[in-house]
């Protein structure tokens, strides 16, 4: 069982657009949806499909992608049915609307209650499912499609430290040793009887005895931290500051994306603040189409 | 073992960061293949006691790089994406019991544990009460929903781990610190 990482070399776009411009489109990304606090599906669908161009360009394999994707949509939908269930509330104050036509209504025997769904909690509902997809899907492509050797030098070129840049940087080098120690570990506790995929007993018991797998790892790992830093120190490490191997540059490409992310959040803001357009509607053809 | 500044950022810093982020990230990785049995939405992850003994041992700085980089390299390795306030969170659940760094004198004396888990504890309830507020604004999801669906779970299986492995793993370091002499 080795650890290996999603990322994959592709000729994309995606992937050849500089890391510091994929965190910034994505941060353009969720500051536009939030900050304005956008719900008007004329903005949230197109931004949506902004999302999925990205999605679909990165060319991931299903079958890398499949897992992921399988367990991020049915949180989407566990959270958003448990928020439409327990309140319906949590946008903007107009999903309450009283008005608004009743769909299913399941009240407590003599109180008031119960669930009860409305065109607007449905279309509300409908809105955050894209909403939060927007977000999701390029947060979900950076693991596939960034080098992980890049991270490091991407935050220290994004004005990070070069002490917590290199932590970064050191994480990524140790995991592969820390995966391959766990599974040496778990090999020799199994050669003791130990049964990690057959823990028996309650639920603290099962967890207590993780203790064998843990502890070692966690321990040894202590005493390899002395001797890296024994080493780090020789080498001076910290006294000035440090130079990175590997060079980021900026491509034309990558000044257009950033411009096109800056120009969504510049857009949403002015429509929300300057014209009050993307709070929340309902709009007339989803009533029609469910109430007539 | 213990003689540290508290808000100290040195080479043992960038060190212990990045062990604990990397030994994060694997055990969190490894214990996606052997799930513990859970209710409802509840999972539970030893990995979050490594966290916060990293938090205690080695203080507050390396508790929040530990938390923030290695759940981005949990959530990479398991190809879930990057979530930056899921992120900060569990840099926060590693930084608050790392607050008591100082204090902690022997690893192995039960007042200094209690003391540990109950940081520990107040750790968890911060970073998760961190990303689950925040997903109001990210989902647009009201505070029950992110009480109920986000912060409980979460908060009740990290803190039944850190109740039960924070000890174990305090008194092993004890006897590994007390070998090694530093």
């Amino acid at each position: 069982m080795l650890v290996t990482w999603k990322y994959r070399p592709r000729n994309t776009f995606i992937q050849r657009l500089d890391p510091r411009t994929r965190f910034i489109l994505l941060a353009c990304t969720i500051f536009a949806l939030t900050i304005p606090d956008i719900w008007d599906y004329r903005i949230l669908v197109p931004l949506f499909l902004f999302s999925l161009t990205q999605f679909l360009m990165a060319r991931i394999e299903w079958k890398d992608i499949r897992r992921p994707l399988f367990f991020i949509s049915f949180l989407v939908f566990f959270i958003v049915g448990l928020n439409g269930l327990l309140s319906g509330r949590g946008g903007p104050s107009t999903v309450d609307d009283p008005n608004s036509p009743i769909l299913f209504q399941a009240l407590i025997p003599g109180t008031t209650w119960g669930l009860t769904v409305t065109v607007s909690k449905l279309w509300f509902a409908m809105n955050q499912v894209i909403r939060i997809l927007s977000m999701a899907l390029p947060a979900i492509l950076i693991p596939y499609t960034l080098d992980p050797n890049i991270y490091g030098t991407a935050f220290k070129r994004m004005g990070t430290s070069d002490k917590v840049s290199f932590t970064m940087d050191l994480a990524f080098r140790f995991l592969p040793t820390f995966a391959r120690d766990l599974t040496i570990t778990m090999d020799a506790q199994r050669a003791r009887g130990y049964e990690i995929d057959k823990l028996k007993g309650g639920l603290i018991a099962r967890i207590r005895r993780l203790a064998p797998l843990a502890i070692p790892v966690t321990m040894q790992s202590t005493v390899t931290g002395e001797e890296v830093i024994d080493a780090m120190d020789l080498r001076a490490f910290g006294t000035a500051p440090r130079t990175w191997l590997k060079e980021l540059h900026y491509a034309p490409r990558d000044y257009a994306v950033i411009g096109v992310g800056i120009a969504i959040f510049i857009t949403c803001c002015v429509l929300k603040w300057g014209f009050g357009i993307g709070g929340f509607f309902v709009p007339d053809f989803f009533t029609k189409a469910l109430v007539g | 073992m213990n003689n540290n500044s508290t808000w100290q950022f040195g080479t043992r810093e960038v060190v212990y960061g990045a062990i604990g982020a990397a030994l994060y990230g694997a055990l969190s990785w490894v214990t996606n293949f052997f799930p513990l049995p859970a209710a409802g939405n509840i999972t539970f992850r030893p990995a979050v006691a490594v966290l916060i003994f990293f938090g205690v041992a080695y203080g507050p700085i390396v508790g929040l790089l530990a938390g923030f980089i290695g759940n981005t390299l949990g959530d990479m390795i398991s190809g879930f994406g990057f979530y930056w306030n899921w992120s900060l969170g569990n840099g926060l659940m590693g930084m608050v019991p790392g607050l008591i760094m100082a204090s902690i004198t022997d690893f192995k004396a039960r007042s200094q544990i209690i003391k540990a888990v109950g940081w520990g504890a107040l750790g968890i309830a911060v970073g998760m009460l961190f990303a689950s507020l925040t997903e109001m604004f990210t989902g647009g999801i009201d505070l029950s929903t992110a009480l109920v669906g986000y912060f409980t779970p979460a908060f009740l299986g990290n803190l039944v781990v850190t109740a039960i492995l924070l000890p174990i793993l305090m008194i092993a370091f004890a006897g590994v610190a007390a070998r090694r002499g530093r």
